[in-house]
């Protein structure tokens, strides 16, 4: 494995997550199941508050300095007290958005970017054929992504407003709500459950081949392996139908549409008795010109119910969304 | 309200997350931000669905018709953690709701701020509560 | 020395008689043990679909034409008998009448048309292969269908805040029988393709069991006194799904089925 990245993932760990400090010089080594594999088993619940790419003004520190974290910190309390007056205040102002209640907000860290490689904790650049692409995707109209005001089909409302899927790196990278991650066991296999939107990825650990490169999946197909103490899965046979960040949906800034070639390293090492780090290399040479690599430490909390979310079965917003653009069109030409 | 709001984010700027994405769908396709509602009504239902619950009120009209109307809210995923279940909010609880209608012209608000008749947010409680991006 | 030979072949006789008694009986699920999970309850763990018409109808129904005669007998019914003990799903009168408005409207409102989540028991019926696996969090069911789902709480039983597709499932052993007793069914996912359905008082109780290497036996105990005037049962055989590398491939079909829901407010072309 690259040791610059396995170095820097165990110093961000120590310094995000006191409890991985220690272990620096001796790595923590996982209890067993009863089968033998490392023990990666429980409730791992995304946080929010790290952004995807890092500000440019920091450089390629990939860590908070304690006055910037005391800094992040008190500007999280000062946002919670604004955000708990607008809730309780009978009176509060309306507007067309969500409103406070509807969030799961995060635990501030000192993580600067969830990217850490490029060094910069930023994206590298996209290929001449992947700008050319977006540009001319849908006639002209570029793919979905951000509701831009048009509702003509669902072809204009993206995979998540669909209510479709998130993808693999959607499901998992963390949002305003519904972060729930669980891993299950058995011999042979390990189950990774996303909350949103229900998926359960059953990957096996038996050395097996992928399915042939005619079958395309959205969550691709992924097959697992043990490296000392780290899960280590392959997932390829993508389809391209769905996007990195933002929900698998795409917004500006978001690295965006992926190509059906793209091949997922994804490598998942319990750091601390409650800490996951979640390492994904995203390795797509159509879309970008390099490989880039995400961190998500995974805070384990056996406490988070993992509720159903049937997002497609009550997309009431959907039918809406197209009779309310409908609507609009029959007054303009009236 | 937004003056200190945009301050609160400039001074966040670098630090806070870059803005996530909110919620499920994009409000302004789904409402109209020309046709704000106040509602005060009884609740008849209330559907703990994703992506986003419904409640179900009887409004009675100046006329003294009634119209059922039905008011988006969140995931109840959430407000479930935050222990709500399906029998906190009881058929013919008076409730207060402001929102924007539905663009289709249908009986259907999102659920902005949604109160008790003595003024007490509902859902109100638990982890950190979040500020709605302003619509200009 | 003649009586030696008879005695002895008085004993072999003896010792036939007694290993023909104790010789394994033809296969039968009595003699067949699983084999055991880490835990060391039966493993049920495995791929398995059902090979039934169950899904089109859980009753006796003869062959019929489908909703769309454009798809000849692509979409037509195969006939089928019933997995109900007794043979009929003993409705009330209203509520069978109900059966039949779901039936005549089926095309539109079969929530499986609709690529909605089957529900319990359907899911386990459907034409789509389901993965068991039986892990130290809980038992898994996962299906291809829908990407639908379930985890099998097998620790102390847990109620649900809201009702949903696929239910809240407590589990438990009766010796090598996994029972799972499902509660929180939200009413809105029907039986089969024909209309049977429950309502919101819905408790279904399964009972898995693994007959033998290639099977499992699967009951359900369905009951809802607003819908039924009794609770009734219906039982069938699940079969393993042998193949090399065998797996759950994806179906989330909720692409397929986006112009059946929304079509009618696709922008129109200006004519």
């Amino acid at each position: 494995m690259n040791t610059r990245l396995l170095l820097l993932t165990t110093a961000i760990a120590g310094v995000i997550l006191p409890e991985a400090s220690g272990q620096f010089a001796k790595p923590w080594t996982p209890p067993k199941t009863p089968w033998g594999d490392p023990d990666l088993q429980g409730m791992w619940p995304g946080n929010m508050g790290v952004p995807l790419q890092r500000p440019e003004k920091l450089g390629n520190r990939a860590t908070l300095t304690d006055e910037e974290f005391a800094q992040k910190e008190a500007q999280a309390r000062k946002q919670a007290e604004v955000d708990s007056k607008s809730t309780a205040a009978s009176d509060s102002k309306t507007t067309i958005g969500p409103p406070s209640y509807w969030v799961e907000r995060g635990t501030p860290t000192r993580q600067t970017s969830l990217i850490i490689d490029p060094p910069n904790g930023r994206l590298p650049p996209l290929t001449p054929e992947e700008q050319k692409l977006r540009k001319e995707a849908r006639g002209g109209k570029g793919f979905p992504g951000e509701w831009r005001g048009q509702a003509d089909s669902v072809d204009d409302l993206n995979i998540y407003y669909r209510c479709i899927t998130r993808g693999v790196l959607g499901s998992i990278i963390p949002v305003v709500y519904n972060n729930g991650n669980e891993i299950l066991q058995a011999p042979g296999l390990v189950i990774i459950r996303n909350e949103m939107i229900h998926e359960t990825r059953v990957i096996p650990l038996d050395g097996r081949p992928h399915l042939n490169p005619a079958i395309r999946q959205y969550m691709g197909d992924s097959r697992g392996h043990w490296e000392g103490n780290t899960l280590v899965i392959e997932t390829t046979n993508f389809t391209d139908e769905d996007a990195i960040g933002s929900n698998g949906a795409g917004y500006p800034g978001d690295p965006g549409h992926h190509s059906a070639d793209l091949k997922l390293t994804e490598r998942l090492t319990r750091v601390a008795a409650d800490t996951l780090n979640y390492q994904a290399t995203i390795d797509d040479p159509k879309t970008w010109t390099k490989p880039w690599t995400i961190l998500i430490p995974l805070h384990k909390n056996d406490h988070y119910q993992l509720l159903e979310y049937a997002c497609h079965e009550g997309n009431i917003a959907m039918g809406d969304i197209l009779s309310g653009a409908r609507a609009e069109e029959r007054k303009e030409t009236k | 309200m937004r003056t200190r709001l945009a301050m609160v984010a400039a001074a966040a700027g670098l630090l806070l997350a870059v803005s996530p994405a909110w919620a499920h769908h994009a409000f302004q396709a789904e409402f109209d931000s020309s046709k704000p509602v106040h509602l005060t009504g009884t609740v008849t239902d209330m559907e703990w669905i994703n992506p986003h619950s419904w409640i179900h009120i009887d409004v009675k009209n100046p006329d003294g018709t009634v119209t059922n109307w039905m008011v988006e809210c969140g995931s109840p995923n959430i407000m479930l953690r935050r222990g709500f279940t399906k029998r906190s909010l009881e058929v013919g609880t008076e409730l207060t709701i402001q929102g924007y209608q539905a663009k289709n012209g249908t009986n259907r608000a999102n659920g902005s701020s949604v109160t008790f008749k003595d003024g007490r947010k509902l859902f109100v409680g638990g982890s950190n509560p979040d500020i709605p991006p302003d619509q200009k | 020395m003649r009586n030696l030979v008879h005695t002895t072949i008085a004993a072999s006789a003896a010792v036939v008689v007694l290993l023909l008694a104790a010789a394994p009986a033809p296969a039968q699920s009595s003699s067949y043990r699983p084999p055991r999970a880490p835990d060391g309850h039966a493993d049920l763990s495995g791929i398995y679909e059902a090979l039934n018409t169950a899904n089109w109808d859980l009753e006796d129904h003869s062959p019929q034409p489908g909703t769309m005669w454009q798809t000849g007998a692509i979409g037509s019914e195969p006939a089928g008998s019933s997995v109900v003990e007794g043979g009929t799903i003993p409705y009330k009168p209203e509520a069978l009448e109900k059966k039949k408005v779901n039936f005549a409207n089926r095309r539109t409102n079969d929530p499986e048309a609709k690529c909605y989540m089957p529900g319990i028991p359907r899911a386990n019926y459907m034409p789509y292969p389901f993965q068991i696996v039986q892990t130290p969090r809980g038992i898994m069911f996962v299906y291809e269908f829908a990407s639908a789902n379930r985890l099998v709480n097998m620790g102390k039983p847990e109620e649900a805040g809201s009702d949903t597709w696929m239910g809240t499932n407590n589990g438990h052993w009766e010796g090598d029988t996994l029972v799972v007793d499902v509660t929180g069914l939200n009413g809105l996912a029907w039986f089969d393709r024909a209309g049977d359905f429950g309502g919101k008082q819905l408790h279904v109780v399964e009972r898995y069991s693994r007959p033998d290497p290639y099977h499992l036996n699967y009951e359900a105990t369905i009951e809802d006194p607003t819908v039924f005037t009794r609770p009734w049962k219906i039982s069938m055989p699940l079969y393993r799904r042998v193949e090399k590398n065998a797996q759950l491939l994806e179906f989330k079909c909720v692409e397929f089925v986006e112009e059946l829901l929304y079509g009618q407010y696709k922008k129109q072309p200006a004519k």
